[in-house]
């Protein structure tokens, strides 16, 4: 591990909505290739913390470095660092007005880092490895929420990033459809791309995950491999929230 | 009423044109006009959320034909007293800058209403992929929000049209300042207003039925 890469580093992090506190003392670092999957109850702020990696949220205080840019400095071009941080969400969000190949090739093409046919090509490269080719030119609308998901997640790939965000990738979808997303995401994930997910799916953290990391009003309870953390929990939140789901 | 139409089509014709002509002039620059304050009100700069919502708080509260009183005689003579002699404004210029400014103010309503109602992970999943607020909001956010705006819009092109009869008090030979001439010649008011009142509602029938069509091409696709 210690040679290895530090893709995301937070130190201290804290974020604010008015009074409410959602991350009170967040630090944690992310190595190259790691899997990080992010457990809790509603309202602990796991995806707040997702969401303040890309600064969608703008951390209130502490610092942010992804991949030796630090997205809490004013003076860094967040814009730039995004290109480089896939996220993926619980509601899709595809563009509803453009095509599913359209929804990909967009934003390599408007910044520039492919031509239309490359970046044709390689969207439908990426449609045929989610297994959405023969869908490439339907609009968002005509397809189920597992498709959505899944050119989402060749939409993130297209920017070819270093590290991908998840938020709650599979909760909105139809239980038969969360297994052909969560098959994608795993594939990502052997082929070494840094991963942080938040997911309630326990399946997944214990299959793929290097470390499992339990969150609870707004800080990290506890961490770990994900056997030791899932099967043998040592804080008493944790066993509660365990418990719970499972 | 024949007789009317007989005497006066060319000036009615013309008149019609006119019309046509502020009406046309006036949604260009109220387009915008609007866009301009729609985009400072949803904005996250508070500087530009005020001046946004200052203006068309301002526009709307003022009846257009005290805007237009105030554009056509108030600036000229409040450009006199600084000094500045043979300064005036065409009873058009006036026209389609009191239109242009009480259209606009509503359009930015519109448009904002239609930005507001794009849902904002369209926005966040843009900004994810590193495009910047400018080429999402021109990318991903307006062609969504066009699609919900245009009911409004053309409800907002069939106002203005209608809103240019009182552009008359300030003697643009529009449809309805001709009518007052033709009524005052005439003497036959009853013919004379229905046959101005018949030309409006050709116009903006056939506006709104264009307007239907583009509406229904646009949103197939979908």
């Amino acid at each position: 591990m210690e040679d290895k890469k530090i893709m995301v580093h937070v130190e201290n992090l804290k974020k604010n909505f008015g009074k409410l506190e959602v991350l009170k003392d967040i630090s944690m670092d992310i190595t190259e290739g790691e899997v990080v999957v992010l457990l809790g109850p509603s309202g602990s702020g796991k995806s707040t913390f997702l969401r303040c990696l890309n600064q969608l949220e703008t951390a209130t205080q502490g610092k942010i470095i992804i991949d030796q840019s630090d997205v809490t400095d004013k003076h860094t071009d967040i814009n730039k660092v995004r290109e480089n941080i896939g996220m993926v969400f619980q509601h899709f969000n595809l563009f509803a007005h453009k095509t599913v190949l359209e929804n990909i090739t967009m934003a390599p093409i408007e910044l520039k880092l492919m031509t239309k046919e490359e970046a044709k090509a390689e969207g439908m490269r990426l449609l045929k490895r989610v297994g959405m080719d023969e869908k490439a030119d339907v609009y968002p609308s005509q397809i189920s929420g597992g498709q959505k998901q899944r050119v989402a997640i060749a939409r993130a790939l297209a920017m070819k990033p270093d590290i991908m965000l998840f938020d709650e990738p599979t909760s909105a979808l139809d239980p038969e459809m969360v297994g052909e997303v969560l098959a994608v995401m795993k594939e990502l994930a052997s082929e070494g791309m840094t991963m942080v997910v938040v997911t309630h799916e326990i399946g997944f953290a214990r299959e793929v995950s290097d470390r499992v990391v339990f969150m609870d009003d707004g800080y990290i309870v506890e961490q770990g491999i994900p056997s030791e953390v899932l099967l043998n929990p040592q804080e008493p939140r944790t066993i509660d929230f365990l418990n719970k789901v499972l | 009423m024949i007789a009317i139409i007989q005497n006066y089509w060319s000036m009615l014709l013309s008149a019609l044109g006119k019309t046509l002509l502020l009406t046309l002039l006036s949604l260009a620059f109220a387009m915008i006009i609007g866009m301009i304050f729609a985009l400072m009100n949803v904005g996250r700069k508070r500087i530009f959320n005020m001046i946004g919502t200052i203006y068309v708080d301002a526009v709307r509260g003022v009846p257009l034909i005290v805007l237009a009183y105030f554009i056509y005689f108030g600036i000229p003579a409040g450009i006199k007293t600084m000094g500045v002699q043979d300064f005036r404004l065409s009873a058009l210029q006036a026209g389609t800058i009191a239109l242009a400014m009480n259209c606009g103010a509503y359009m930015a309503e519109i448009i904002r209403a239609g930005i507001e109602s794009v849902d904002k992970g369209q926005m966040e999943a843009s900004r994810s992929l590193g495009l910047n607020y400018g080429k999402s909001m021109r990318l991903v956010v307006l062609p969504q929000a066009i699609r919900t705006m245009i009911p409004s819009i053309i409800n907002q092109f069939i106002i203005t049209l209608k809103d240019t009869s009182i552009l008359s008090v300030i003697g643009f030979p529009e449809l309805t300042n001709m009518g007052k001439t033709i009524a005052g010649n005439t003497f036959q008011s009853l013919q004379t207003w229905a046959i101005i009142g018949v030309m409006y509602m050709i116009v903006i029938i056939t506006l709104s039925k264009i307007a239907k069509n583009i509406e229904r091409r646009i949103n197939r696709g979908r």
